[in-house]
């Protein structure tokens, strides 16, 4: 009874959120407003028995998100106002999302309450996997092709992003919030490694160990810190490459060592080899999301800071 | 050989992050390499059928399947060979036109993402594809610098509400069927509300993504503010991914009722795309916008061959759909280079700076000229090929005046505005001068395509065969 109290309040303040930061005048608000919901939604995730995908809300959707929107903000121009649209104008966007919304829900309650078959074929499957957390089996071995694309759309963003990255300036940091950003440094990286190894066994792996490095490692950048950590710097660019590639030459290298095989199957791992495997792909994985984050959210150095970076020019 | 396709792409786009300076020199090599392959692999499927593979070793179901048929291995030739050429032509002018260097790591993951889903059979990865697709399109929008970047983010808004229904409808099919391979959801599927509605959604996604009217109203802008080599890609193959994603559903998924039900509306939004796309094209000032809308119009013939498929079950339609897509991304990637080169040397972006171009470049004029004829369906040009498949499909079945008319109206509106273009050329009392010397390879890297174009009609015979049995 309690719970569901909790679940009524949960998902009221999920809804007042959104749509005040949808309606809110001010950009600032919407975005400090969109940060709570993140929040509110990672604690929803928890509620849903979901704690992956809470983690990774509460890391990318509450976190970076946020400090990527602030960035932003910072570099609009002080007097740009977001247009204040009309009734009609804001009416018909309206509609059609009610239309939507009334559509799903009646596909959604119409859907068959048993659990997919999928499931049970996942538990038999998962002892071959080299894991035994089934999100982990999943996204490492079961549809590992799915997770090498996702890394290759992560590095594209940061690719497409470095396209429009505007001028960095030069800024100068708050003493306090410097040396709270250092003390945190080291907690952010030994919580990382034990989301990261976690991962093989319980809730974790390398998305949320990426995103939870990326966050102290942007909180670093705001405060002027880690100059040397810029695209121009051949080793940033192959730790960040290295994400896939490690990928992709272990699954090389899986067909190499399949003996006795001749038919090759991209992405296999051999049962026995696949722990070790997961753990090599997942540990380069984590570092080159952290470091594509960080380069996405915080940018490039400002040019004073990239002169004494030990990188070689590109 | 599948492996080979995708695996070469990634890490050639991977080496050229690396190593930014060799990066033009490995897109080439890239291409060229995967061309070989994208052939030897169309020779297997049509020595061997089929080629099937579960991925990571997996039982179906839980693994991701890949299928290379003979349309996807076709797919894949054609998206291997466009990359060679245009490659070619951004490396003839990526000084003159100060191309970025982005350009190379992207138009190869743009070859990575376009071989990934034309192999694709699971829900879920065909998402990760137009995912990949998507934002690798907004990033080459983007080379073009601030002048791209409103255009650009618009397609990214819409791209990833797209993406969005698409998302919305897999994730309603996962929780009424537990299944994502294309496969064994067909085997299982009911024409109940859960899975209209997920149809819907993911059609409403798709049609967004791939331009088809009323939901094109992004592509003109996005495909005109792009430089030319990235406008081709856009234009030639990046739309006919969601196309083809779109095909695989209505076509194997979907059960009869539901394809009785929408099978007219998509024949209506073809026609009217074929209509108002072309009207657009003969009234916009701008000659790259001209082709862009070109592109709206061509994909309507797509859509009502769509549409005439699933009303009448006639593999001629299926010949025509396929003869379409693969005539338009030879034409169209040849018109964009024309037109970019054109443009380039004569210096000014309207439709009038091509007065006089029959005399001051010729050859990318002729190229334009012959890219046109495939538009509009001069025989024997692949366009042509298509609608001529299009027409005798319709005469078989008798009694359907309205649709030869509306065709041949369409037909005469593709006249049209090629023929405002080539006219304009042809006006050579005063014609515009060029900036400097026009260049000639590549004009000759934008006449290759259109002359591919022409030569579809010497492979008629076995393209019909194919396609026609294929129909996906």
């Amino acid at each position: 009874m309690r719970l569901l109290l909790f679940d009524a309040i949960l998902c009221l303040l999920l809804l007042t959120l959104a749509l005040a930061s949808i309606l809110s005048r001010q950009l600032a608000h919407a975005v400090i407003l969109y940060i709570a919901f993140g929040l509110m939604m990672a604690l929803a995730w928890a509620r849903l028995a979901a704690p992956d995908l809470a983690l990774a809300e509460a890391a990318i959707g509450a976190g970076l998100t946020g400090a990527l929107c602030f960035s932003a903000l910072a570099h609009q121009q002080p007097q740009l106002k977001p247009d204040v649209l009309n009734w009609p104008k804001r009416l018909w966007p309206a509609v059609f999302v009610l239309l939507m919304l009334g559509g799903v829900l009646a596909a959604l309650l119409q859907l068959p309450p048993s659990a997919s078959q999928l499931i049970a074929v996942t538990q038999a499957g998962i002892g071959n996997s080299g894991v035994s957390h089934p999100v982990t089996a999943v996204l490492l071995n079961f549809r590992s092709w799915d997770t090498l694309l996702e890394l290759v759309v992560l590095l594209l963003a940061l690719l497409g992003a470095r396209q429009v990255a505007p001028e960095v300036k030069p800024a100068t940091s708050w003493p306090l919030s410097l040396g709270w950003s250092r003390l945190l440094a080291p907690m952010v990286i030994l919580l990382a490694g034990y989301l990261l190894w976690a991962g093989a066994s319980q809730p974790g792996g390398a998305f949320q160990a990426g995103a939870l490095l990326a966050a102290g490692a942007v909180v670093l950048r705001l405060n002027q810190q880690l100059s040397w950590l810029s695209w121009s710097n051949f080793w940033i660019r192959l730790l960040i490459v290295s994400g896939v590639l490690v990928f992709v030459l272990m699954a090389l290298l899986a067909i190499l060592l399949t003996p006795g095989n001749t038919d090759v199957v991209w992405l296999r791992w051999p049962p026995h080899l696949a722990a070790g495997i997961i753990l090599l792909v997942e540990l380069f994985a984590t570092l080159a999301i952290a470091l594509t984050l960080t380069l996405l959210v915080a940018g490039e150095p400002a040019s004073t800071g990239a002169e004494h970076g030990c990188g070689e020019g590109a | 050989m599948m492996v080979v396709l995708l695996v070469l792409p990634l890490l050639g786009t991977l080496f050229m992050l690396l190593w930014p300076k060799i990066a033009p020199l490995l897109a080439l090599l890239t291409a060229s390499v995967c061309s070989l392959a994208a052939l030897q692999l169309l020779f297997l499927v049509s020595e061997q059928g089929n080629q099937q593979v579960l991925l990571a070793g997996w039982p179906s179901g839980l693994a991701i399947s890949l299928e290379a048929n003979s349309l996807s291995s076709l797919l894949i030739l054609l998206t291997a060979l466009l990359q060679l050429l245009v490659g070619l032509y951004a490396f003839a002018t990526h000084r003159r036109d100060k191309l970025g260097a982005g350009f190379w790591p992207l138009s190869c993951m743009l070859q990575l993402g376009l071989t990934a889903l034309w192999l694709s059979r699971d829900l879920f990865n065909l998402y990760v594809c137009l995912e990949l697709l998507g934002i690798v399109a907004v990033a080459l929008v983007s080379l073009s610098g601030d002048k791209a970047i409103k255009p650009a983010l618009n397609y990214l808004l819409l791209s990833l509400f797209g993406s969005l229904c698409y998302l919305l409808g897999v994730a309603i099919l996962y929780g009424a069927y537990g299944v994502l391979d294309i496969t064994v959801l067909a085997a299982r599927w009911q024409a109940d509300l859960p899975s209209s509605i997920a149809l819907l959604l993911m059609t409403l996604g798709l049609m967004l993504k791939a331009a088809l009217w009323p939901l094109h109203g992004w592509l003109p802008a996005a495909h005109a503010a792009a430089p030319a080599p990235v406008s081709a890609l856009l234009s030639a193959l990046v739309v006919k991914g969601p196309l083809f994603i779109l095909c695989l559903l209505w076509l194997q998924l979907a059960g009869a009722t539901q394809v009785a039900a929408v099978a007219p509306w998509f024949a209506g939004c073809g026609l009217a795309a074929l209509l108002l796309g072309g009207v657009s094209a003969l009234r916009t000032p701008f000659a790259k916008n001209m082709v862009a809308y070109s592109t709206v119009a061509q994909l309507g013939y797509a859509m009502l061959a769509l549409g005439l498929l699933l009303r009448f079950n006639q593999p001629l339609f299926a010949a025509a759909l396929w003869l379409f897509v693969l005539a338009h991304a030879l034409a169209k990637a040849a018109c964009f280079l024309a037109i970019g080169e054109i443009t380039a040397t004569l210096g000014g972006k309207r439709i009038n700076t091509l007065k006089g171009a029959s005399q001051t470049m010729p050859l990318a004029m002729f190229a334009f000229a012959v890219a046109g004829g495939s538009l509009i369906g001069l025989p024997p040009s692949g366009g042509f090929l298509a609608k001529w498949a299009l027409l005798q499909g319709l005469w078989l079945q008798g009694g359907q005046l309205f649709w030869l008319l509306a065709i041949v109206l369409a037909t005469l509106l593709s006249a049209a505005y090629v023929f405002r273009a080539v006219v304009l050329a042809f006006d050579r009392a005063d014609p515009v001068a060029p900036d400097f010397a026009p260049r000639i390879l590549p004009q000759w890297l934008a006449l290759l395509p259109a002359l591919a174009v022409w030569a579809m009609a010497l492979y008629s015979e076995p393209l019909l065969q194919l396609l026609k049995q294929e129909g996906l």
